[in-house]
């Protein structure tokens, strides 16, 4: 009983990680139809933008985090509106270009701070025990802020303008234009928002676990399998998929082992998708 | 401004070779990029290191000249293709010597190919065939379990008293590979032992923590997990309430997995097994010694210490052979006497394991960490076979 | 001249023309670069082509290192028995993955974009964990190695030269496969891509098509993964991780996925990247990542269509 309850917290707390990462991905894809390869690159960047503020220039934990949120979304604009922007309507040139985006990042980022890891604490350390049963204190921390970000998202997206511009954008685009909406405007702030995001969970997530150059690689995978399983462009459904990873991962990893846990994971996937092929709350498909 | 790095270096590598008119190039190769980059880029420390020394003598004698070492990097990418590409690119630029590859899947790959090329190449994998007869020309670095796991597991006995423990490694040939051979070690000193196989690529350890806990086990050993997965291990089990010691019969690390794990109190009981004896200072001036002949810092932790002997007796080879023709340098290594102004003395090892002598086999050391405080790592002679 | 269906046109022919040179690159060179980056080249083309196959069908797959292990496998398997018939090497490294894909292509060709594109690499994964839960059959993450050399005609494919002319043939059958169904179904194949529903809508039995290039597309990639086998005699998981699908995918793209030069143009230039940027070390994998991006950015619609852009614009200038 006490493992059972045990994999479900582990469980929750990888659903958080995982939903903050599926956000982001499926805002670009849902907005701008672009799968972003870069988006491990983003959560890396995150991370070593957090490390250098707090272990080389002593900035207090909390306000390295914003400067990463910060620097990752300014990245991700400039790239938007200088370079993806230009071919955005092509699926597979902005596939293209964000894993060569993704291919410089990661190599600069091993250029620059070496290959070995870090030494990249979280400020808050140490585990609730509850008999035999232990929530660490970070993840609590991570859950919180993970649906805080979820309802700013929901907010930003459903109870503002730019939200309102952003859906339109998404829902058809010739008919939002000829409204009178600016994608040159509007597409470089939805990427940024998601780029953000990625930075966002890499300042958080990097000190719990570990921060070195080849931490991005895993994170598409992830992300990619999330935001299908969830249904596309869908933030509830990401959001559900998430945790529902996290829980299924938890669970197997626990009661079969990593390697075959993983197996029996993508095979639930893929029977899930052939049986509903739009993902658990997707309506519409688009093109690859 | 990085781009002008680049096209800076492209450049810069054709007009160096064009500078110097009797020169031998060496290649160096792993995995130079990605997850595994530390272990490629400390090949290529390790060989500029040796390079260096032989050129600031005035470079390596070869029948009666005088010529200039240089180093060829190759990005192998932890794959058999990669390693395969590699030795024929090297083969185009007229390289006979390779210090590398590092990965199993890499020493796989490389081996048929070096072999129809004639080079020598020295891997570093841990692999169960990491040399075979049928491949006289490879070499082999870093000896595997078999040669030390029995040893670090009887020094570690005699600290933390231990009936049972739990192997945790990745599910590639990396990890099982060494962990078979770890277990089996500590089945025959009478420890229980459980596997697990983790899916190469997993970031949160949580649940496979759970799981290994669930058998009750008195250590746990993080075999040749890389650093920083063993880092995130070690964090996750000392939260998850476990209180019993951790092993590492892997590869170096430890100061990494110190760092990862959140300090050194975290860590409390910890036993490990380096490839050298690292806290020899003759051991670790390698690293001045590379500060002060190329301007800057080594990258790759110990494992540079580790891989230097084999690219100091290398080019001492073709010195020897007057020619850097595989065939000759060959029989030159197999000749000369293994010894290492820092690692001090080895031997020629591999026959018993492997059935062809062709294994560097020098000290290596055990280091234990007790009750969070350091004991140091103890140098541990080998013998010849 | 418009409305008959030939079985060839132009590109195909240029494209099979191209590769089969490379039958006679030995005559000329013995240098090992040259071979190995052909090899490599036709290795990746025969990928690429399977990759294509799909995109012609507006589907991008990952599912390539699943079927190229299948093929690559089968040959390595074979090996054990002692069979090493060139020719039933070949029709089983075609067979085996396109069997595999007819109950497959049944499930996942439901998907459609992106969704596609998840399954696809899903299977991937999910064959590389296949591959070390089987230590029996596969061996596991050891891999198979020692696979011997395919026979040809009584004489073992087993010198540089012979293995580099092997896969030259292998590349040239799979170009001749790509190009042929592709010809034949082209039209039906151009409105999938068009349009799904349209094309479904005016009576045109959709998955029976797409069925068709899924299971050819498998044999293909399959045929890829057996010329890697019979390059490095070696079956190893690591040759056929989930994450090298992008670098087809790569090669069709920046080749230009409107014409099977495409993949042939893509792979020869990404393919001599690699293995120039290769010796720049730990640069290697920035370099590659510029690379994509001017590429993508200067010349749209990959190598091919500039090609072709730049063609049109010349006669142009002429009239």
């Amino acid at each position: 009983m006490a493992q059972f309850l045990q994999a479900a917290i582990i469980g929750l707390s990888l659903g958080a990680q995982y939903a903050l990462l599926a956000l982001g991905f499926t805002l670009i894809f849902g907005i701008l139809g672009v799968v972003n390869f870069a988006h491990g690159g983003f959560y890396m960047l995150g991370g070593y933008v957090a490390y250098s503020c707090v272990a080389l220039l002593g900035v207090p934990y909390p306000l390295a985090v914003l400067i990463a949120v910060a620097a990752t979304a300014a990245l991700g604009w400039v790239f938007e509106l200088f370079l993806l922007e230009r071919l955005v309507d092509d699926h597979l040139a902005t596939l293209m270009l964000t894993l060569g985006l993704y291919l410089i990042l990661s190599n600069g980022l091993l250029q620059t701070f070496g290959p070995l890891a870090m030494e990249f604490r979280f400020p808050v350390s140490g585990a609730i025990r509850l008999g035999p049963v232990y929530v660490p204190q970070e993840n609590l921390i991570v859950l919180a802020i993970c649906l805080a970000a979820i309802v700013a998202l929901w907010v930003v997206l459903y109870r503002t303008d730019l939200g309102r511009g952003l859906r339109a954008l998404a829902d058809d685009r010739a008919v939002a234009m000829a409204q009178g909406l600016r994608p040159k405007l509007l597409f470089p702030m939805a990427f940024a928002l998601a780029t953000g995001l990625a930075g966002l969970t890499g300042a958080l997530v990097t000190p719990i676990l570990a921060l070195s150059p080849g931490v991005g690689d895993p994170v598409l995978a992830t992300s990619f399998l999330t935001v299908i399983l969830g249904g596309l462009g869908s933030l509830q459904g990401a959001a559900l998929a998430a945790f529902a990873v996290g829980l299924v991962e938890a669970f197997c990893s626990v009661y079969f082992g990593g390697s075959i846990g993983a197996l029996i994971l993508f095979v639930l996937v893929l029977l899930l998708l052939v049986f509903r092929p739009t993902g658990l709350l997707g309506r519409t498909v688009r093109g690859a | 401004m990085k781009l002008a790095l680049f096209v800076a270096g492209a450049l810069a590598l054709p007009a160096a070779a064009l500078a110097q008119s009797c020169e031998v190039k060496i290649g160096a190769m792993g995995p130079m990029s990605g997850g595994a980059a530390q272990w490629g880029l400390a090949m290529l420390s390790a060989t500029e290191l040796a390079a260096a020394e032989v050129n600031a003598q005035g470079g390596l004698k070869m029948g009666g000249k005088s010529c200039k070492v240089t180093v060829v990097p190759y990005d192998s990418k932890y794959t058999a293709d990669g390693a395969a590409a590699g030795s024929n690119a090297f083969a185009a630029q007229d390289i006979h010597v390779i210090i590398g590859p590092v990965g199993s899947p890499e020493a796989t790959g490389i081996k048929p190919v070096a072999a129809r090329n004639e080079q020598i190449a020295w891997n570093a994998a841990y692999a169960k065939n990491a040399l075979e007869t049928k491949y006289p020309l490879m070499f082999h670095i870093a000896p595997g379990p078999a040669a030390w796991a029995d040893t670090v597991i009887k020094r570690a006995m005699k600290v933390f008293p231990m009936k049972s423990v739990a192997i945790i490694a990745p599910n590639d040939q990396g990890g099982t590979d060494i962990a078979t051979v770890d277990a089996a070690a500590y089945k025959a000193n009478g420890v229980q032992t459980t596997e697990e196989y983790y899916q190469r690529g997993t970031t949160n350890f949580a649940p496979i923590v759970t799981r290994v806990l669930a058998t009750n086990p008195d250590v746990v050993d993080t075999a040749s997990s890389p650093p920083g997965d063993a880092g995130v291990i070690v964090k996750q089990l000392r939260l998850a309430g476990f209180k019993g010691p951790i092993g590492r019969l892997g590869g170096p690390g430890t100061d990494e997995i110190i760092r990862v794990s959140g300090g050194i109190d975290v860590l409390q009981n910890f036993y490990w097994f380096e490839t050298v004896p690292t806290d020899d200072p003759k051991v670790k001036a390698i690293d001045d010694q590379y500060r002060k002949l190329l301007g800057k810092d080594p990258v790759g932790g110990t494992s540079v210490w580790a891989d230097l002997p084999a690219a100091r007796l290398t080019l001492k080879a073709i010195a020897a052979a007057g020619t850097d023709e595989a065939q000759k340098v060959a029989a030159a290594l197999r000749a000369l006497p293994v010894d290492d102004p820092n690692l001090g003395k080895g031997y020629w090892g591999g026959k018993k394991q492997f059935g062809i002598a062709q294994e560097l086999q020098f000290p290596f050391g055990v280091g234990i960490i007790k009750d969070g405080k350091n004991l140091g790592v103890e140098r541990q002679e080998v013998t010849p076979e | 001249m418009r409305n008959r269906i030939s079985l060839f046109g132009w590109p195909e022919l240029i494209a099979v023309l191209l590769l089969s040179c490379g039958f006679f690159v030995p005559m000329f060179t013995r240098s090992v670069l040259i071979y190995s980056v052909l090899n490599q080249v036709f290795i990746g083309v025969v990928a690429a082509q399977s990759v294509w196959i799909m995109l012609r069908m507006n589907l991008l797959s990952f599912a390539t290192p699943a079927f190229m292990a299948l093929g690559g496998y089968t040959v390595a398997i074979a090996g054990r028995y002692e069979i090493t018939n060139a020719f039933v090497v070949t029709a089983g490294a075609f067979l085996v993955p396109a069997l595999v894909a007819v109950p497959l292509g049944a499930l996942v060709l439901r998907l459609r974009g992106t969704y596609f594109v998840l399954v696809t690499f899903v299977l991937s994964e999910i064959v590389q964990l296949l591959i070390f839960e089987t230590p029996s059959l596969t061996g596991g993450s050891d891999g198979i190695s020692g696979v011997p050399p395919v026979t040809l005609l009584g004489t073992d494919m087993a010198t540089n030269r012979q293995v580099l002319q092997f896969c030259c043939g292998i590349a040239v059958l799979a170009t001749v496969v790509t190009g042929g169904l592709t010809r034949y179904f082209r039209q039906h194949f151009a409105a999938i891509e068009e349009n799904e529903i349209l094309a479904e809508s005016l009576g045109l039995v959709v998955w029976r098509y797409k069925a068709l290039g899924f299971v050819v597309a498998a044999g293909i990639a399959g045929l890829a993964g057996f010329a890697l086998v019979s390059m490095l005699l070696t079956a190893h998981p690591s040759s056929f991780a989930a994450a090298i699908a992008v670098d087809f995918i790569a090669y069709t793209i920046i080749g230009g996925p409107t014409s099977i030069l495409g993949p042939l143009f893509g792979t020869g230039a990404l393919v001599y990247a690699t293995n120039l940027f290769g010796t720049h070390g730990q640069y290697a994998q920035g370099l590659y990542g510029i690379l994509i991006l001017i590429v993508m950015l200067v010349a749209r619609g990959g190598i091919v269509g500039t090609v072709g852009l730049l063609f049109n614009r010349l006669r142009g200038a002429r009239r």
